[in-house]
């Protein structure tokens, strides 16, 4: 995970989102001053390559500087190969806002280069051709190093983005509570104590944010309770963030995880905003 | 059969009385910081056959009659408390939770049931005269039970307990609570299957068929119809009033579920439990809703119940002291190696281990229904119940204590502390003083000097650490085991830039284990809290003696 991404990969099918993707994928080209690679799943003949230069063309990008990469089998599968064996640090792929439910199972393209990619994976939620910088970034944290990491790479993005503030999230939840609070006998219900819970998490989360010395940016924190990935994606949603930074862990995803999601999943299931998934 | 107006009065003053006695009870237990079930099961005991019954005989069997239509009302109610706590405790349970903590819940979890349920099924089977048993056919059943009465663990006690102790919401709490929820549903489970296999109204189906219908409905339940309620859930809350709407959904599905496990001959408890699992998994009910629920079932069905079994034994008469004595020792001994050795698997350190064994050791309410089911259906004799109930007595109020014990040792800024790691100063740069107190720190804990020194300094340049009311904490993340803190009360104010502009004079310097971020904002917050009275912070400045200055920073 460093800081910035040094090549870039767009899945680039022929979808109506197909030439917006391109001119975001361009975009953060320029920003990066990285590398792109196009991947394409699908057989290579003249009238798809033909196609394919007719979107590079339209989204500005020099035909000769850019390499495309056909990918041949299922399309998730191409892709994820095609970005693996070009040593691609960030996947882009654009994401349908909400797909069916039948769909979730059969597992969608997108879905299924979020849970498996090596690389880092954005997956941009309404890609536009007329592309614009993230400016309100949201990273959560739970104050492993992991995730120390994933502040500070969230903080270089913005900084780079100009971007006019970052929020730091940090979800606690205790599950059992209102059998506790009850059972303690004492004249709190649990909304007081997760209240006094949430005060106590500011103050920490407060000071994690000031050991990271994060200057030249506005940094908001915020402290959430509720069942991880949930809470966060619902304020997310609703706080109108244009890109949300988390920390994808290198592990595959099992059946078990679809039936009982972790927090990744959530967000994955219903995508909240543009999500930067670092790895 | 019809209540006569006679029998309403009886049953309304009796209920009215154990009410009256369990809130009692209950209140004064909880008084001296113990589960409020303990002094209700003691309120039980008062008012049956063990106090009141054997010294006003007259008056007891006139309020609580042992078989007219008074009882059978009564133990219609006490059924559907049953009912109702199970589905509460269904409620709490959360999947992802145990999910999340994956191994080390499993571990510990697993091995929470594995050890005691062998200690008990041991005894149980090779020894049944030990435990009073005398009518072999039932030797495998009876075995089975004892290996499951001492696997169980009671969610409520254990998440009260560590709300007690303040570590419901730390990493260690969290295991526990995952823990017990495993241990939880593959105790019901297997409770489920023996009693499938001892036939009890089983409606005419088979050992096999009621085992298939039980998985299969397990299954469905949390496979399938949890995904359905999650999905119902939103439009109940939104279209419905709140929390009449989403309550009356509870409560017709928890029944429902009873009902089907009933009549498949696992008792309806089962049904009620999975249904609970299934709608407190979805991530729409909100915690009031669970608290409206758990507020009238556990001020008013709960304690009926748990008074209700104080009245269905005489504890004095049916104590037999071996049987008492094998159970206690094997459920305190199972327990706490069992989910001690899990958790000492799964990474934790010797303490937190055996804390998370000790808290995993309260029975509380799931034992005593456990117990009465098996008592009411002829699988343990009355002194192995009362045996069963003093362990759960036991095990729920000795936990807290023991807990507080092993985790007495735990990293928080008093324990960490040494009057040998606080000095009397008079320096006028801030690098001179954090210089002494990285030399002080370092020979004490045998470290380089140099690389403390420069890793410190290196943040301090970095930030500035000067908080306010003369405090400043330089610190930094190095490879020790454990946090250490040194102290420097310096007579003039040095300049760590602090937010209020004043000099600090007080100055920690706080050392934590690299990979421990978590600690060293806890720590960092411990401090900062300390110091948030200036006039307070004030009198600290005049401490005598490191001693003196311990004690009075312990009065912040």
């Amino acid at each position: 995970m460093n800081f910035p991404f040094k090549k870039l990969g767009l899945a680039l099918t022929f979808s109506p989102t197909g030439l917006a993707l391109l001119i975001e994928a361009k975009r953060l080209k320029e920003l990066f001053n990285s590398e792109l690679v196009l991947i394409h799943s699908g057989k290579k003949d003249d009238e798809a390559e033909k196609k394919l230069y007719e979107m590079i063309n339209n989204s500005g990008l020099e035909k000769s500087a850019t390499e495309i990469i056909w990918g041949y089998g299922s399309p998730a599968s191409a892709i994820l190969k095609a970005a693996e064996s070009a040593n691609i640090d960030l996947l882009i792929a654009g994401a349908l806002e909400k797909e069916p439910v039948l769909k979730y199972y059969l597992g969608s393209v997108a879905r299924k280069i979020m849970r498996e990619a090596s690389s880092s994976v954005l997956i941009l939620k309404s890609p536009s051709e007329n592309a614009s910088d993230f400016k309100k970034f949201c990273v959560s944290t739970d104050y492993s190093q992991e995730s120390e990491a994933v502040i500070k790479f969230t903080y270089q993005f913005a900084l780079m983005e100009k971007a006019n503030e970052i929020i730091v999230l940090r979800d606690i939840y205790t599950p059992g509570l209102s059998s506790a609070a009850i059972e303690s006998g004492a004249p709190t219900n649990s909304d007081e104590v997760i209240s006094t819970y949430q005060i106590e998490e500011e103050e920490k989360l407060n000071m994690f944010v000031n050991e990271l010395n994060l200057k030249g940016i506005q940094v908001v924190i915020k402290c959430l309770y509720g069942r991880e990935g949930w809470v966060e994606g619902n304020f997310v949603r609703k706080n109108n963030i244009d890109l949300f930074v988390v920390n994808g862990r290198a592990k595959k995803f099992y059946f078990l995880d679809k039936l009982f999601p972790n927090e990744l999943e959530f967000f994955i299931k219903n995508l909240p905003s543009n999500l930067l998934i670092l790895r | 059969m019809q209540l006569t107006s006679q029998n309403i009065i009886t049953f309304l003053l009796s209920i009215s009385l154990m009410l009256f006695f369990a809130k009692l009870l209950g209140e004064l237990f909880n008084k001296i910081g113990q589960p409020a079930v303990v002094g209700e099961i003691v309120a039980g005991i008062i008012l049956g056959p063990t106090v009141f019954g054997s010294l006003l005989p007259y008056a007891f069997n006139w309020l609580f009659p042992q078989n007219n239509e008074v009882k059978v009302a009564l133990d219609g109610i006490v059924n559907l408390a049953v009912i109702l706590l199970l589905l509460v405790s269904g409620l709490e349970v959360d999947l992802s939770v145990v999910m999340k903590e994956g191994k080390t819940a499993f571990l510990t979890g697993a091995m929470g049931i594995i050890v005691p349920f062998s200690l008990g099924f041991t005894a149980a089977y090779f020894f049944p005269n030990l435990l009073g048993i005398k009518d072999d056919s039932m030797k495998l059943a009876f075995a089975l039970f004892m290996g499951i009465a001492l696997s169980i663990s009671a969610l409520p006690v254990i998440v009260k307990t560590l709300m007690d102790l303040g570590i419901f919401k730390t990493e260690i709490g969290f295991i526990i609570v995952a823990a017990a929820m495993f241990n939880d549903i593959v105790g019901w489970l297997i409770f489920s299957v023996i009693l499938g296999m001892i036939g009890v109204n089983n409606h005419g189906l088979n050992f096999q068929q009621t085992l298939i219908y039980l998985i299969a409905f397990t299954l469905f339940v949390l496979v399938i119809f949890r995904k359905i309620i999650n999905k119902v859930l939103p439009w109940i809350q939104k279209n419905l009033n709140f929390p009449g709407g989403v309550l009356n959904f509870i409560l017709i599905l928890g029944f429902l579920s009873a009902a089907f496990t009933e009549y498949i001959g696992v008792h309806a408890i089962f049904g009620s439990f999975i249904m609970g699992i299934a709608i407190g998994d979805s991530v729409h009910i909100k915690e009031k809703t669970k608290e409206i629920i758990q507020q009238f079932i556990t001020n008013i069905f709960a304690p009926l119940f748990f008074v209700s079994i104080g009245l269905t034994v005489n504890f004095i008469t049916n104590f037999n002291f071996l049987i008492v004595a094998v159970i206690l020792i094997f459920a305190f001994f199972g327990k706490v190696i069992g989910c001690g050795i899990g958790a000492r698997f799964a990474g934790l350190n010797k303490n937190d281990s055996l804390a998370v064994g000790f808290g995993m050791n309260s029975r509380g309410a799931m034992e005593i229904i456990l117990g009465i089911l098996a008592f009411q259906y002829g699988l343990i004799h009355a002194d192995v119940f009362v045996a069963l109930v003093i362990m759960a007595l036991i095990t729920s109020v000795s936990s807290a204590p023991f807990m507080k014990y092993f985790l007495k040792e735990r990293e928080n800024l008093l324990n960490i502390l040494s009057p040998n790691l606080i000095l009397f100063t008079n320096f006028a740069g801030k690098n001179e003083v954090i210089g002494e107190l990285v030399s002080l720190i370092s020979k004490n804990l045998k470290l380089s000097t140099e690389k403390i020194y420069n890793e410190v300094i290196e943040r301090e340049n970095s930030i500035p650490t000067g908080i306010a009311n003369y405090l400043a904490i330089p610190h930094a993340r190095v490879d020790i085991s454990k946090p250490a803190v040194a102290i420097a009360l310096n007579k003039e104010g040095i300049n760590f830039e602090a937010s209020d502009g004043t000099l600090s004079r007080i100055i920690f310097l706080l050392l934590t284990p690299k990979n421990k971020n978590e600690l060293q904002l806890k720590l960092l917050v411990d401090i900062v809290n300390k110091f948030k009275d200036k006039q307070k912070v004030e009198e600290l400045l005049h401490s005598l003696n490191p001693a003196d200055f311990i004690s009075k920073l312990k009065q912040l």
